[in-house]
């Protein structure tokens, strides 16, 4: 320690190197900085020049008073310098008190606390004065007055706990001590924090009427950051950081963990100029955040930075599929345009992620939906029925609505679907139609076992078509909602964990003005907030008659672990009111796969540094003497860095050699070119033509010029009359309308991309394999991303009619037990109002080869109302078209135009009736209800013409 | 930095110099040397002696005298009246131009702020003017290094030859054997003593050989871009010169090489000899245009750029 000054050295002897400073300074004063060399040939001319000035041999003063000084300052640090500032000491006689903070506020702090408690006591051994001692956290009564020897025994048992100290219970203690006891000093050391009650405590110290009360507190710097509750909002969890003083600590992280203790994330946080509390935001997609067991402040070793979270703050994900995917188009008419709408404000939702059914539903489920909405899709295919069904028992709650490929009739081959709560009547039933008598139909009133029991029924609702349910005895017990005639609107059935709700209506507003009122929004509400009582429900309903039982407690540093003795369970109903104490300490309770979490940190806890009116705060002496090494090491290394750029400005040239700027600029402009052309290499291979592999090669095909398209079947004599006939079919396009196709192409639907044809024509080959399950599924997102598949059984010579009148050749059975797994709405003959009757051509009918069998398409949802027009006006394209009038062979010609097969009955107006139907059939395909609004032209003409 | 610490001695590419120097000659008009002095040469040119002789181009015709070879006669114009004609040619002779290239190591003096080294712009120099020369049907030849030519191909062998013996310590050659009324060019950057240099051109002069001095200088050389404390050497000849503040030196150095200029100027002016400065940092093609210009007799040609001022 030197005199006056409380600086010592660790290292003294190496003080003696100062000594050596005259000898550098005298090598510093001979050693001018070197020169720049440059090669020069007119240096003769240079010597030539008489003036010659005068080089400086030695370095300035001032360069070598700051060498001098770096010297100094590393031989000051090397000596290893220590500031160390005097321990604090008491005054005063009588019996002392000392009351010691030892809530969660006072874990970083803690060593210090129990030192000067240590120090304070041992101080009054020393002088003899009798000693008492108060823990805040952890006691409630004050003892007898005891020797300073056994004070501190008991000083030696207590820890930092880890909720917040109760400070007024026991201030009435206090005053009987003082009372007593006749003490007269006492000290508070403080963890800084005012809690609820501090001003209070502090006023009632003041007021016991000891000769002396001291306060210490750490400094404002030194006080822990608090971590407030958190909010799972939308898009991300918010958190508000607290702390105790405006001077404090600026910014930090948050560190996010699981179950398992593992880091998810981290997230920084920074305080504003003077707030005291800032937000920090965890970005995280919703499944990671439903994850997160744990968020701490980095570095904050309190159990007030720690906040634990359980399922309440979990948001639910709910996945929307829907049997159509024009809503991309036209959003209004998407039958999940209102389940989005009503959703979106408290979960997440998740759209079809691919428009493969199969796939979709696989990625809905592998990323953990709760919730998953079907709307209208009748038949699911293959496996994805089994993965639904294992989510569904796993837990997930299904939410399907009907409509019309839900009611779409079904054969007797048919898989059942198990999808569903009651067994469903094919067909809808439509209300108040011309056929009908009976009037739309409102809601009744929601029974009481419904989870929808309470929700007020709103007048206006009316539902004007819907399926049936076939009766059953548990009808009644499965339906949630009816209408007013008894039919049920709601059905339900758990399975497993799960549920599976039926919406007997459609998601939109086509069969019923439901999803239209705010009633179907509560609905939805509730039908998502069971889904997540599937981890809850053990916690908060069946256990409600249980207590919680403390599963694992924090500790004051923040730290999980075994429960200590102390903590006891908590009943259930009280778990929400409950604060964390002595017996409750913060941590988790309940059962490890349901449990609760109980965190210091409350949205109504006070957090502020502790203001005592009337009595003076003193900073805890900082027993930890502050090694100023280092900051010498540093403030050489600034002064080593000045005095390299003073040698640079001493010798002439700028900081930076201005002909560095320009080559420095061009190196970087080369090496992005280089980058640029790096990146272009593999771009150019792959144009190279013979690195282009098939997919690519079909897919420019089919990409460079419209094309027609057929299926592959295997049968090369159909293959080739496919080919041929749509070769004919090409021309006649070629020559009539302003569509110019290329050859047509084959392609393999098991294996090439189909999005590329806007129409598929299909023979069908009796005697084929069936599709797989995964070329369905392929089939079924290509006829929903809006592609049309033309189907041909080629049969209508051989059909004989079937035993429901209908006809049946070996065509068309293959093509029913192929469509089987597909989702298919209803179909109808074209009726007269079809467009496609008048998309090119006027027809009647469709003729092919053969003629007199219907073509097929889908029944479109007829107006009741509708006035009768030359067109309906149906939105999209029929997905699929069947006819079994073997169109390519009557398209069919060889290379010169000639006929290849001959047509039955016959004659050349049938011909050119195939091709006309061809001709319309591409052209509907191509421009859809384009020629149902060209009715309204002359209006639009007449209109405009004004 | 604009300078390096040493000399960069690598000599010059031979090849992609020829290619630089034929894609500057190729942009020159053809070059038809002034006949400036008329010397009985048997050398075949093209400069016309404005007398009948042996030639190509048609001089004039003279009747047929008797007891020349009948085969001398022109019978297309004897056809056309009684008398017999002979065609005469105007007399063609070539000149012999001799190109002297600085190849010391001072030339080998390159800065950032030249395009090229000046040895490279010298031999870029040379060769254009050897292939412009023997397009134009003169004699060439490179002092120490390739005999007179009017050879095709002389180019490639002056390229060669430089390429073989590329650094010498030469200075101008007062002893190679110029014939009278030949022309020389002398490429360099006549930074050796004036001393020196003065009575070599005097002594060139005195054999009635007409010349042209092209001086190439390196920017830096020129303009002196140096700050602080600097050392500059001339690892050459060995010669080292510490400058404390390299900024005070420069008016002195810049005043230095103008006398230098002016002294030179007049030795040129008192011999009737043409001198030209190029900087490496403008485009060869200026001095070859200058140089052409003094050749062709044609000093009016002049570039566009400035720096290349000549100063006869």
């Amino acid at each position: 320690m030197i005199a006056g000054l409380p600086l010592a050295f660790l290292n003294p002897w190496i003080l003696a190197a100062l000594i050596a400073l005259p000898a550098i300074w005298w090598l510093l004063r001979l050693t001018p900085p070197r020169p720049t060399r440059i090669a020069f040939p007119p240096t003769r001319i240079l010597l030539e020049i008489d003036q010659r000035e005068e080089t400086s041999a030695t370095s300035p003063w001032w360069l070598v008073l700051l060498r001098l000084l770096i010297a100094t300052l590393v031989i000051l640090a090397m000596a290893r310098p220590i500031w160390n500032p005097q321990a604090v000491t008491t005054g005063g006689d009588g019996p002392v008190l000392v009351v010691v903070d030892n809530g969660w506020g006072a874990a970083p702090n803690w060593p210090r606390i129990f030192q000067t408690a240590d120090d304070v006591l041992a101080e009054a051994g020393r002088d003899g004065r009798p000693t008492l001692l108060a823990a805040t956290a952890s006691d409630r009564a004050i003892g007898a007055p005891t020797s300073a020897d056994e004070t501190r025994n008991r000083l030696a048992g207590l820890t930092a706990e880890p909720h917040e100290p109760d400070r007024m219970a026991l201030g009435p203690a206090i005053a009987a001590a003082v009372e007593t006891h006749g003490i007269g000093e006492i000290l508070w050391l403080s963890d800084g924090l005012a809690y609820a009650d501090g001003e209070a405590f502090a006023a009632a110290l003041r007021d016991t009427g000891a000769e002396t009360v001291e306060v210490a507190a750490p400094e404002t710097g030194d006080l822990p950051l608090a971590l407030g509750p958190a909010l799972n909002e939308t898009g991300n969890l918010k958190l508000t950081v607290l702390r105790a003083d405006a001077n404090g600590a600026a910014s930090g992280d948050i560190r996010a963990r699981d179950l398992k203790n593992r880091i998810i994330t981290e997230t920084a946080f920074s305080f504003a100029e003077g707030e005291t509390s800032a937000e920090a935001v965890v970005d995280l997609p919703v499944e990671l955040r439903n994850d997160i067991a744990r968020l701490e402040i980095t570095g904050e070793a309190t159990a007030g930075a720690v906040q634990l979270l359980d399922d309440r703050w979990r948001r639910r994900v709910i996945g929307l599929v829907s049997g159509e995917t024009r809503e991309r188009a036209q959003p209004l008419l998407s039958p999940l345009y209102y389940i989005t709408r009503a959703l979106a404000p408290f979960a997440d939702l998740r759209e079809s992620p691919d428009p493969n059914l199969t796939v979709a539903i696989d990625r809905l489920v592998g990323e953990r939906v709760s919730v998953m909405v079907l709307a209208d899709i009748g038949t699911l295919i293959g496996d994805t029925r089994q993965t639904l069904d294992d989510w569904i028992v796993d837990g997930g709650v299904l939410v399907r609505f009907a409509g019309p490929r839900l009611a779409g009739p079904r054969d007797a081959g048919d898989q059942e679907d198990t999808l569903v709560p009651v067994e469903l009547r094919s067909g809808d039933r439509a209300l108040g139609g011309t056929l009908s008598w009976s009037e739309p139909q409102p809601l009744a009133a929601f029974p009481d076992d419904s989870p929808f029991a309470g929700l007020p029924i709103p007048d206006d609702v009316r539902v004007t078509r819907q399926v049936l349910a076939e009766p059953a005895i548990d009808l009644y017990e499965k339906t949630w909602a009816s209408l007013a005639d008894g039919t049920p609107l709601v059905t339900a059935v758990r399975r497993g964990n799960g549920w599976i709700i039926l919406f007997h209506v459609t998601a939109d507003a086509a069969w019923s003005n439901l999803p239209l009122s705010g009633v179907f929004v509560e609905m939805l509400r509730r039908i998502v907030d069971l889904s997540g009582a599937s981890g809850g429900d053990a916690a908060t309903g069946d256990a409600s008659a249980d207590v919680l039982r403390p599963l694992r407690n924090l500790d004051a540093t923040g730290l999980l672990s075994a429960p200590p003795p102390s903590a006891e369970p908590i009943a259930a109903i009280d778990f929400a009111e409950t604060r964390p104490g002595p017996s409750h300490p913060p941590g988790l309770y309940g059962e490890p796969e349901a449990f609760r979490s109980l965190n210091v940190m409350d949205t109504g806890t006070r957090y502020a540094a502790l203001a005592a009116d009337g009595l003076s705060i003193t900073p805890y002496p900082d027993a930890e003497p502050r090694s100023i090494g280092p900051w010498l090491l540093a403030l050489a290394v600034l002064l080593l860095i000045a005095d390299g750029i003073a040698v640079l400005l001493l010798s002439g040239r700028g900081l930076l050699p201005t002909a560095l700027r320009p080559k420095a600029s061009g190196l970087v402009i080369a090496l992005a070119v280089t980058g640029a052309l790096a990146a272009d290499r593999p771009g150019m291979a792959q144009s190279g033509q013979a690195s282009l592999d098939a997919d690519d090669q079909l897919a420019l095909e089919a990409t460079l010029a419209t094309r027609l398209a057929y299926v592959l079947t295997g049968n090369p004599d159909i293959d080739e009359t496919s080919r041929a006939g749509l070769s004919g079919l090409t021309a006649v396009l070629t020559d009539r309308t302003a569509l110019e196709p290329a050859e047509p192409i084959g392609i393999d639907i098991d294996r090439d991309e189909l999005a590329f044809f806007p129409l598929l024509y299909w023979p069908i080959d009796p005697d084929a394999e069936p599709p797989v399950p995964e070329t369905l599924a392929r089939i079924d997102a290509y006829m929903k991303q809006g592609g049309t598949i033309l189907f041909d059984t080629r049969d209508e010579l051989e059909a004989r009619p079937g035993a429901d009148g209908s006809v049946a050749g070996p065509g068309m059975l293959r093509l029913r037990t192929l469509l089987r797994g597909l989702d298919i709405p209803d179909l109808e003959p074209v009726p007269a109002d079809h467009v496609l009757t008048k998309a090119f051509y006027l027809l009647r009918a469709f003729p092919g080869r053969w003629d007199g069998g219907p073509l097929w398409v889908e029944a479109a949802l007829r107006d009741p109302d509708e006035v009768a027009r030359p067109a309906r006006n149906a939105d999209g394209v029929s997905a699929i078209m069947i006819t079994s009038n073997d169109l390519a062979g009557a398209w069919a010609t060889d290379g010169d135009g000639r006929s290849l097969y001959p047509v039955a009955p016959g004659g050349d107006l049938q011909r050119e009736m195939a091709y006309r139907s061809g001709v319309n059939i591409v052209m509907y395909t191509l421009t859809g209800n384009y020629k149902a609004d060209q009715v309204h032209v002359p209006a639009l003409l007449e209109r405009l013409g004004q | 930095m604009v300078a390096r610490p040493e000399l960069e001695l690598a000599a010059p590419v031979a090849i992609d110099l020829s290619r630089e120097a034929a894609g500057v000659s190729a942009r020159m008009p053809d070059l038809l040397m002034q006949a400036r002095f008329v010397a009985n040469t048997v050398a075949h040119g093209i400069h016309g002696r404005r007398r009948a002789g042996p030639g190509e181009t048609f001089w004039q015709f003279r009747r047929f005298q008797s007891g020349e070879p009948a085969r001398r006669v022109d019978w297309r114009r004897s056809a056309r009246d009684d008398h017999l004609y002979v065609r005469e040619k105007e007399w063609e002779a070539a000149h012999t131009v001799w190109i002297w290239l600085d190849r010391s190591a001072s030339m080998y003096f390159g800065s950032n702020l030249g395009l090229a080294r000046k040895i490279d712009r010298a031999v870029v120099l040379a060769l254009a003017m050897t292939d412009l020369l023997i397009r134009g049907g003169e004699r060439v030849g490179l002092v120490g290094l390739m005999r007179p030519t009017a050879q095709r191909h002389a180019v490639e062998r002056a390229a060669m030859a430089i390429a073989r013996e590329p650094l010498t310590d030469d200075i101008l050659p007062d002893a190679a054997p110029f014939g009278r009324f030949s022309e020389l060019i002398a490429i360099s950057d006549f930074l050796e003593p004036l001393e020196a240099i003065e009575p070599a051109i005097t002594a060139i002069a005195g054999r009635r050989v007409h010349g042209h001095l092209a001086q190439v200088l390196d920017p830096v050389e020129e303009t002196f871009p140096f700050r602080g404390r600097t050392e500059f050497h001339d690892g050459a000849r060995g010669l080292r010169y510490v400058a404390g503040r390299a900024e005070t030196v420069r008016e002195a150095y810049l005043n230095r090489m103008a006398e230098r200029r002016v002294r030179l100027k007049a030795v040129t002016d008192r011999i009737g000899w043409s001198g030209l400065i190029h900087h490496t940092d403008r485009p060869a093609q200026e001095p070859v245009l200058m140089l052409h210009g003094r050749l062709s007799g044609n000093a009016d040609i002049r570039p566009a750029g400035k720096p290349s001022e000549a100063v006869s």
